[in-house]
């Protein structure tokens, strides 16, 4: 059974673009969120291996997810996504318990690369 | 207008459309605004606040943006639809969370407001009284106008 993957990112464009890096990998994209409330709702109904999760979005921003996220499963494997490599809020989301970070525009191999290293080939 | 400010926006676009069109811009003739002012057809705006404010716009042709939007989701786009504006306003959020970085590293504290896509010819946006400069980036696809007007908070006008 594939590995399965939530998309929370409030750009349709990145949620299409890793959408097709990961299924293309032959990961399950399981459903996608357009902010961090939709993000958190949706990992309490898939409980997916992995959550994608980008920094800045409207509603509740990525790092409050992954604190919520934390909250209920500590075991959450979960990769924040910025346009922002601003050091503070990549530091603040990996004390939060995010486990890496990907900086955009990324390139496929860049992703797969980090997804593998945290719940391993599809 | 600091020059540190125009250049971490133009480094920040070299570095992001590098790598998302995968060809190098040449930057074109720099020009001066009284104030912020485009004439192209597709214009994303991006609010810059903290230690410096004041706004970014991202102007292109209909043509260059389709043509940008075509790289960056990897197949030929018919109609400019939303995956296509996403595409765009994505891109010009990159750049600004780049040029952002490049800030912060020079002890620059600021923050960007969410991109902002208007579709429409000579578009004049009243906001500060802040002059522009204009840095052209020329492409593969087209040309991509990068409108900067920002200014250090304390020293930022009040309009009248």
């Amino acid at each position: 059974m594939a590995k399965r993957i939530l998309i929370s990112d409030d750009a349709l464009f990145m949620r299409t673009m890793l959408r097709s890096i990961l299924e293309g990998s032959g990961y399950e994209v399981v459903d996608e969120a357009a902010n961090g409330e939709e993000a958190v709702a949706k990992y309490d109904q898939h409980s997916p291996d992995l959550v994608m999760m980008d920094i800045t979005m409207p509603v509740m921003d990525g790092i409050s997810a992954v604190k919520a996220i934390k909250a209920k499963d500590p075991s959450c494997k979960i990769i924040m996504c910025t346009a922002m490599g601003q050091k503070e809020m990549v530091l603040d989301a990996i004390k939060s318990g995010a486990k890496d970070y990907i900086v955009k525009p990324f390139q496929a191999p860049r992703v797969l690369q980090s997804v593998e290293k945290l719940i391993g080939p599809a | 207008m600091k020059s540190e400010h125009i250049n971490a926006f133009v480094v920040g676009g070299f570095r992001v459309l590098e790598t998302l069109l995968g060809a190098t811009p040449k930057r074109g003739e720099i020009t001066a605004l009284p104030h912020v002012f485009t004439s192209e057809q597709c214009n994303v705006t991006v609010g810059v606040t903290g230690d410096v404010q004041g706004l970014v716009i991202f102007g292109m042709s209909l043509m260059t943006a389709d043509r940008i939007a075509s790289k960056m989701i990897g197949t030929p786009i018919r109609t400019f639809d939303d995956l296509a504006a996403s595409a765009i306003a994505e891109m010009c959020n990159m750049v600004s969370g780049h040029a952002l970085t490049a800030l912060s590293d020079a002890g620059i504290r600021c923050d960007i407001t969410p991109p902002a896509l208007i579709r429409g010819t000579n578009t004049k946006l009243s906001t500060l009284s802040i002059p522009a400069i204009v840095v052209p980036l020329q492409l593969n696809v087209g040309t991509m106008n990068i409108t900067i007007s920002l200014t250090d908070r304390v020293t930022a006008r009040r309009p009248n």
